[in-house]
């Protein structure tokens, strides 16, 4: 009897999880196809529900923050006092959030503390491509050697002084820029939507089953 | 032609949704008939993809050297429209997590969408419980950082900037912010494997990282990794797909320059 409950209990969990992927899925792909009122209401339903379901997916991602900096506080890690600060500005957000999240606490943190950090960060970047650029440079290989190759065949056939050196080079530049870069996104670009589409296709057939934490029995 | 155009336009679907429709509905059988003959066939021969090879080998590495590995699946999450690329990213972790485990290092896993954060949580205690010590898997190892990207990347930069790790694997959805981590683990000598979709970011990660998984390349994790039986299906109806693309579009050439 014990047996025969954990087998059903086993099959439920894995079936039906896969059953409502199954489903849901298939509804939304009906949905995306045919413009039927009914199946497009409930298509609308269940992606507005997401919504829903990221909000909480919010909150664990606030309490997974949470224990990692207090258990680094607990521990003294290295670095433990900037955990300190994290958490305390956590905490101070949301209770100045309770009001309403436009609140004018939450407007004030957001406009001088939030987005002038941001923006530094982001500026930052501008250096990172100089040492990525100087790094990507470098002669490792035949593909890296065409790489730089082209990049400075694009880099200076794009500036005025291109011309000087060669009336080819914008040329050349144009040409690499058209044809074979061009060609090159857009097989990624096919590549990439049939490997879209077959993610999509094995979850919806039950092959991959990312959510029901089981193993996959297609191994 | 005609007649197929008034039908679809009877029932509603569009000119993309009907392209998008003949793309996706050969996919069902023919996955289906696939995963059957390799089953009875064995697995068909791959090509070499050496980021693969180098998942492997870094693995090891991190390994001997005692330190963990970073994964990270983009900032992309479940839900959204780079869902499959966050899958990708997942299938990758299934792979490192198990691998790691072995060793008694659990890998560091950073989200930046909270859709995945107990996705990430669930493949590694299912890892923990394959190697035998489900007791010995710590939550805390998959860290939510922040859903702003900016703010993702500095967390992960400070994580490949301390020497907690030896090697950085990121496969997913990334934007602009992908060179502020990736640069902070060239210059402190980890190694790096990573891929994503986007064709304006491969130059950042080829140009910043040791193997770079270019596009569709990161969909054949399963396959290559994991040698899943309907990962290796999918990949050979991926193959024929595209040999049928390719057919069309020269033919279309042809009959368009002859007419």
């Amino acid at each position: 009897m014990r047996r025969l409950a954990q087998a059903i209990s086993v099959g439920l969990r894995r079936s039906v999880p896969m059953a409502l992927a199954i489903a849901i899925g298939a509804l939304m792909l009906v949905d995306f196809f045919f413009d039927e009122p009914h199946i497009n209401a409930l298509g609308s339903f269940f992606v507005e529900s997401v919504v829903i379901v990221v909000a909480f997916a919010m909150l664990l991602g606030l309490v997974n923050v949470l224990v990692v900096h207090f258990r680094r506080i607990w521990k003294r890690e290295e670095g433990w006092y900037y955990s300190i600060a994290l958490v305390s500005i956590a905490l101070i957000v949301v209770i100045a959030g309770i009001p309403g999240a436009d609140s004018r606490v939450v407007t004030w943190i957001f406009d001088n503390v939030q987005f002038p950090l941001q923006a530094a960060t982001f500026s930052l970047l501008a250096f990172f491509v100089a040492t990525a650029a100087y790094r990507g440079l470098r002669l490792r290989s035949w593909e890296s050697v065409a790489f730089v190759v082209t990049a400075v065949v694009v880099l200076v056939g794009q500036v005025p002084v291109g011309r000087y050196v060669s009336d080819l080079l914008p040329q050349i530049k144009d040409w690499i820029l058209n044809v074979p870069s061009t060609a090159g996104m857009r097989g990624i670009i096919i590549g990439v939507a049939l490997g879209t589409i077959a993610t999509g296709v094995r979850v919806l057939t039950g092959f991959d089953r990312p959510y029901s934490g089981e193993e996959d029995s297609t191994r | 032609m005609d007649f197929l155009a008034a039908v679809f336009r009877d029932l509603g679907i569009g000119q993309s949704q009907a392209l998008m429709f003949a793309l996706l509905l050969p996919f069902f059988p023919l996955l289906l008939i696939t995963n059957r003959r390799i089953r009875e066939r064995g697995r068909p021969q791959l090509r070499s993809i050496p980021g693969y090879h180098a998942v492997q080998e870094y693995l090891g590495r991190a390994a001997e050297s005692g330190r963990r590995v970073h994964v990270s699946m983009g900032t992309g999450g479940i839900g959204t429209s780079v869902t499959a690329e966050s899958l990708a990213g997942l299938t990758v972790l299934e792979h490192i997590a198990a691998h790691a485990l072995a060793t008694g290092l659990e890998p560091v896993v950073t989200v930046s969408d909270p859709s995945l954060l107990p996705v990430a949580q669930d493949v590694v205690q299912k890892a923990c419980v394959s190697q035998g010590y489900p007791e010995g898997h710590d939550p805390a190892c998959v860290r939510f950082i922040s859903s702003d990207k900016v703010a993702y990347a500095a967390g992960v930069g400070d994580i490949l900037g301390h020497g907690q790790v030896a090697a950085n694997v990121m496969v997913g959805s990334f934007g602009d912010e992908f060179l502020l981590m990736s640069e902070v683990g060239a210059r402190n000598g980890l190694v790096q494997v990573v891929g994503t979709t986007s064709p304006q970011i491969l130059p950042f990660m080829y140009a910043s990282a040791d193997q770079t998984l270019i596009g569709e390349e990161i969909f054949a994790a399963g396959a290559y990794l994991l040698g899943k039986t309907s990962h290796l299906a999918s990949l050979v109806t991926q193959d024929w797909l595209r040999t049928a693309i390719i057919f069309t579009i020269v033919v279309g050439i042809l009959v368009r320059s002859l007419a």
